[in-house]
């Protein structure tokens, strides 16, 4: 049995740990907040912007626009692989490379490009190190959506990919997280048209300057960047979520441990000193006898 | 009075600006715009401009300027509605850089490798100049 010092050193550790864990659980909960707050500030335009799109789309007929054509079907499918730059989430980077590993399996050939310092450290571990990365949380996060949808669009405009797949986390709720593996491009009428049509507003003869493919043209791009940096919001709000559950259970667990540990500590004290009373009743027999 | 229509400035990270305007003039790639209420529906492509609008502020009329990135315009009798990429009031302007950006961004334009890189550098131009049109410095 360990001896009470040596208890009392592991519970003063534990101690620490959970004040550690303790601090963390706050800063992601602030975190959270913030992320939350930036992804709604970003839904006014998300919202303009598909009625946008909508509207082109009921005036346009056929679209000939490069984004919307199926590409080089012989090019490697490009992927874009989009975690946190730091860990002590729980499995929620894994369970995002997990996603990319199998969404790599089942396809015979991916070029990558990875969001995040963890997602690039899994594929330049997995065999591709000169790859095109960004961090999550370098500049401002719009700037990097804009350069990842700017070469990622070239790329398959150039035939270097046949299309473009993002696999990013789904901030379910504030208990769960899920990656989500979808097709970017090509853009199909239905991504755009889609679900929208329940509240959609007939408007009558809409004008356009210069024309409705020159507006398309510029609209599809920014549609691009935009679901990008989306997802880079939401992967910023499901990381602090994640985060937020596991540094909770970790501060759980160092409390059971320390409630644990104490009371061992307790048994082996008490068992010390019954074992010197034990001696020194013993002693004081042994010398009246 | 004149009348107004509900108008919203509208970039990724925020709401600029929301409220009723007598008018909204934007740059457009085909040149400046004016929209006043009432409109047929219109949908324009913006460049990087000045952005200026005659908007109610506590009963008054005042005038709105912002420096604009590249967008979009929407026009429809009911509403307008802008969406940039960003936007710059008279005092988010940073003269001396953006000096130094026009400068740099003239630079990069000569020696472009493609054809999208330098109209990459042209966006980059007109956008500062309309910062510095802004104020007052062009």
């Amino acid at each position: 049995m360990a001896s009470v010092k040596d208890l009392r050193e592991r519970i003063r550790s534990l101690k620490n740990t959970q004040q550690i864990t303790k601090a963390m659980k706050q800063v992601a909960a602030a975190k959270i907040r913030r992320a939350e707050m930036a992804q709604k500030q970003a839904r006014p335009y998300a919202d303009t912007l598909s009625e946008m799109l909508r509207d082109l789309m009921a005036s346009v007929g056929t679209v000939d626009h490069p984004f919307m054509k199926t590409g080089n079907a012989s090019a490697p499918q490009g992927v874009i692989l989009m975690t946190a730059d730091k860990g002590l989430a729980g499995a929620f980077n894994s369970n995002i490379i997990r996603a990319g590993e199998i969404y790599a399996r089942a396809n015979p050939s991916v070029t990558w490009y990875t969001v995040g310092i963890k997602a690039r450290n899994f594929v330049r571990r997995s065999g591709s190190p000169d790859h095109q990365t960004w961090a999550l949380n370098a500049l401002a996060k719009i700037e990097s959506a804009r350069e990842v949808a700017r070469r990622v669009t070239d790329d398959f405009v150039q035939g270097k990919i046949a299309g473009i797949t993002l696999i990013s986390p789904k901030l379910v709720s504030m208990l769960s997280q899920k990656p989500e593996t979808r097709a970017l491009v090509p853009i199909t009428r239905t991504d755009i048209v889609g679900a929208a049509d329940a509240h959609a507003t007939p408007k009558g003869a809409v004008e356009f300057s210069p024309s409705p493919e020159a507006v398309l043209s510029r609209l599809l791009p920014k549609y691009l960047e935009f679901t990008i940096f989306s997802a880079m919001l939401e992967t910023d709000a499901a990381f602090f979520a994640a985060q937020l559950v596991a540094m909770n259970n970790a501060t759980d667990n160092a409390g059971k441990l320390i409630d644990e540990l104490t009371i061992q500590m307790n048994n082996a004290r008490q068992a010390a000193i019954t074992k010197e009373l034990l001696e020194i009743v013993g002693g004081a027999e042994a010398l009246n006898g | 009075m004149a009348s107004t229509v509900p108008f919203k400035l509208i970039t990724p990270t925020k709401v600029v600006f929301e409220g009723d305007a007598e008018l909204v003039i934007a740059t457009t790639t085909e040149g400046e715009e004016g929209i006043l209420p009432k409109h047929a529906p219109f949908l324009a492509a913006l460049k990087p401009g000045v952005l200026r609008a005659n908007v109610q502020r506590d009963g008054a009329t005042t005038r709105l300027e912002l420096a604009t990135a590249e967008g979009f315009m929407q026009a429809l009798p009911d509403r307008v509605t802008v969406l940039v990429d960003e936007a710059f009031a008279f005092e988010d302007v940073d003269v001396a850089k953006t000096q130094q950006e026009l400068a740099q961004a003239q630079e990069r334009q000569k020696t472009a490798p493609d054809p999208a890189a330098a109209l990459r550098d042209q966006a980059a131009i007109d956008m500062a100049n309309a910062k510095l049109r802004l104020t007052g410095h062009h």
